[in-house]
């Protein structure tokens, strides 16, 4: 093998495969001038690492008003979102009440017994199992 | 961190913020650059959340960063006198050591630091990604926009010159 020199660097970051890791270590054990070379990048590479991890000094984040119309980032979505969303509904439902053609309700005598039952009890001639008609009327309140 | 993690901006600079400055302080050797590239860099950062992918954050963060350094470099450079004085008087102090003073000095921050800032750029960007910020090698190539064979070969001329300078 010729002298694997850019290799050398690679080796001491772990990011050869495993067959060019066999090759150079293969090769270094009989070379000493790429072993020389080695010693010499491990140095290098030591030395950068060395360097203090410095803090950020204050002031290093934008400032708020610098941030201006930017979008805030969250994992949730934003207000202004949840707020369009029941607006939206809320126009929706108005439509939906304003633009429907009336309709018929029937209410059940048996259903009221069940709600109000208090006052089926003062006619004793009607029970829930009593045919009933069906009273028709157009949507609005319930009196 | 999980690559398909959504992060908000508040975490991104809480969790990068410092890793951000001193890839910029380490190529640039100045507190103050740093700091204004950092601030660049985050505010890019907010901006870009928007429209950001799930996929590899780091490579994504890293790239922003690297063009928010580039466009600084290009900005000085049509303004060369912002950045001359320092510049002068870090090589000044440079100027022809004895060989005692540069075993004494060795080693200490201010001798890697200057030496770093000797090496070609493309050099001393992948030198710093390396081992400054601690990227592989396939992150610094999809960083740096460069074949992985591009990046070994800068990393390790980066590191013997470096050897060169500082034994």
């Amino acid at each position: 093998m010729m002298h694997p020199s850019e290799l050398l660097s690679a080796l001491l970051d772990g990011e050869l495969s495993e067959r060019e890791r066999t090759q150079v270590n293969e090769h270094l054990a009989t070379c000493s001038a790429c072993g020389d070379e080695l010693n010499g990048l491990h140095f290098a590479r030591a030395a950068v690492r060395s360097l203090p991890l410095l803090e950020l000094p204050a002031g290093s984040r934008p400032a708020e008003e610098e941030l201006g119309d930017v979008v805030h980032m969250t994992r949730r979505p934003p207000v202004w979102v949840a707020a369009a969303a029941a607006a939206i509904l809320a126009l929706f439902v108005g439509m939906a009440t304003i633009l429907a053609p009336p309709t018929t309700l029937e209410v059940r005598l048996d259903q009221l017994s069940d709600q109000y039952g208090a006052r089926t009890s003062l006619e004793p001639a009607i029970t829930p199992r009593t045919p009933v008609p069906v009273l028709e009327r157009v949507a609005g309140p319930i009196e | 961190m999980p690559d398909d993690a959504p992060l908000t901006w508040e975490e991104v600079a809480r969790t990068y913020g410092r890793k951000i400055y001193n890839f910029a302080y380490r190529l640039t050797g100045n507190a103050h650059d740093a700091a204004d590239l950092t601030q660049e860099v985050l505010l890019r950062v907010r901006k870009g959340l928007a429209g950001y992918q799930p996929g590899s954050f780091e490579g994504w963060l890293w790239r922003i960063t690297r063009n928010a350094f580039l466009d600084d470099v290009r900005r000085r450079t049509r303004k060369p006198t912002a950045a001359l004085p320092d510049e002068f008087d870090r090589l000044s102090s440079l100027a022809s050591p004895s060989p005692d003073q540069v075993l004494a000095k060795v080693r200490l921050g201010d001798d890697i630091q200057a030496a770093l800032l000797d090496l070609p750029y493309d050099f001393r960007e992948a030198v710093v990604l390396c081992d400054i910020v601690g990227l592989s090698y396939d992150e610094i190539s999809a960083t740096v926009a460069a074949p992985i064979g591009t990046v070994r070969s800068r990393i390790h001329r980066g590191r013997k010159m470096l050897k060169e300078r500082l034994q």
